[in-house]
């Protein structure tokens, strides 16, 4: 990605850097193909558990160092 | 061992669906941390799984979510997965916890959506997700100073406490911003049940774009963040594999 200026925060695919856990879990929680398998997993009270929740703020880093130890890195 | 086979029953945890399945791809490890990722052939499009441990992604999954560590690494774990393959081929992601018992159902399921599953690819083909966030940056904080009366003194608090309502001229950057965006984007697409309450945040959007037109989403918002340096700042992550684009079985797709 480009040379960041100062007011834009870019978040590249890598997620090592700056995309937040909170933003993954925007995305993998929310959106996505929705498939009814053999086991239905409902997932329609999710919001309920994490509305509000500040805590969730938590950058992606502290994931990610405990994946470290356990996922080869990609090239 | 016949014991141990009936207690660490294992499920097909899905990742995501592709059309093709691509040959370099670095050999990844599942959201259990362990098993590899497989693909399997199902009616000509390739579903991305790992087997999982039963106990943890069915019988405990919505107990494991509460668990902030553990839907933490397994969230990203799950994303992990997905943007690698997304780097080879167009992959349409699975929401996270989308587990199967057997190869067949997995398939059966497949088969039923397959239809749909081609017009996402043609939907999504040779492009990238992108979130976008506008955040308002608060005005120093005035302290507050020599007030004469108990009015003056909440007015002046309530100086200090966020604004909670863009004021209109804000609104009108956003809507010309929204605009811009969408002279880039292919589709727009509301998100965030998460990051909703997020301090600050102002304005927040994904957009498909596709990959040949994003130099021009990195000078759009270059553009927008310049103008705006002293009230906004702009985050943007990406490239996230389509996870918004996707079409749900309940939303059925209108034809013009």
């Amino acid at each position: 990605m480009s040379a960041p200026t100062n007011a834009v925060v870019f978040a590249g695919d890598d997620p090592s850097d700056e995309m937040t856990l909170l933003d993954i879990l925007d995305h993998v929680l929310n959106q996505g193909v929705v498939l009814r398998g053999n086991v239905v997993i409902s997932l329609a009270g999710v919001d309920l558990v994490f509305l509000g929740l500040d805590v969730i703020l938590t950058s992606v880093e502290t994931a990610m160092r405990h994946m470290g130890a356990a996922l080869p890195r990609e090239k | 061992m016949a014991a141990e086979l009936t207690t660490d029953r294992s499920v097909l945890y899905l990742y995501g669906i592709t059309e093709s399945r691509p040959r370099d791809l670095p050999e990844l490890i599942g959201v259990d941390r362990f098993a590899p990722i497989e693909s399997i052939d199902c009616d000509g499009v390739f579903c991305w799984i790992s087997r999982v441990p039963a106990l943890d992604f069915e019988k405990n999954l919505a107990r494991n979510m509460e668990n902030l560590d553990w839907l933490a690494e397994t969230s990203v774990a799950h994303q992990r997965v997905i943007a690698a393959i997304a780097r080879h081929t167009d992959i349409l992601p699975t929401r996270f916890g989308t587990v199967f018992r057997t190869e067949e159902s997995l398939c059966k399921h497949i088969a039923k959506r397959v239809r749909g599953l081609k017009k996402d690819f043609q939907r999504i083909k040779g492009a990238d997700e992108w979130g976008v966030k506008v955040f308002a940056i608060q005005p120093a904080i005035p302290t507050v100073s020599k007030v004469r009366s108990g009015k003056d003194y909440l007015k002046a608090k309530a100086a200090l406490l966020p604004n909670r309502r863009p004021k209109p001229a804000a609104r009108d950057e956003m809507i010309k911003f929204e605009r811009a965006l969408a002279g880039v984007a292919t589709e727009t697409a509301s998100v965030g049940n998460m990051s909703r309450g997020q301090r600050g945040l102002a304005f927040q959007t994904s957009l498909l774009v596709s990959r040949s037109k994003r130099n021009k989403l990195e000078s759009l918002l270059e553009k927008f963040a310049q103008e705006w340096a002293q009230d906004h700042r702009i985050e943007c992550t990406g490239p996230w594999p389509p996870y918004s684009f996707v079409s749900r079985p309940e939303n059925k797709v209108r034809s013009k």
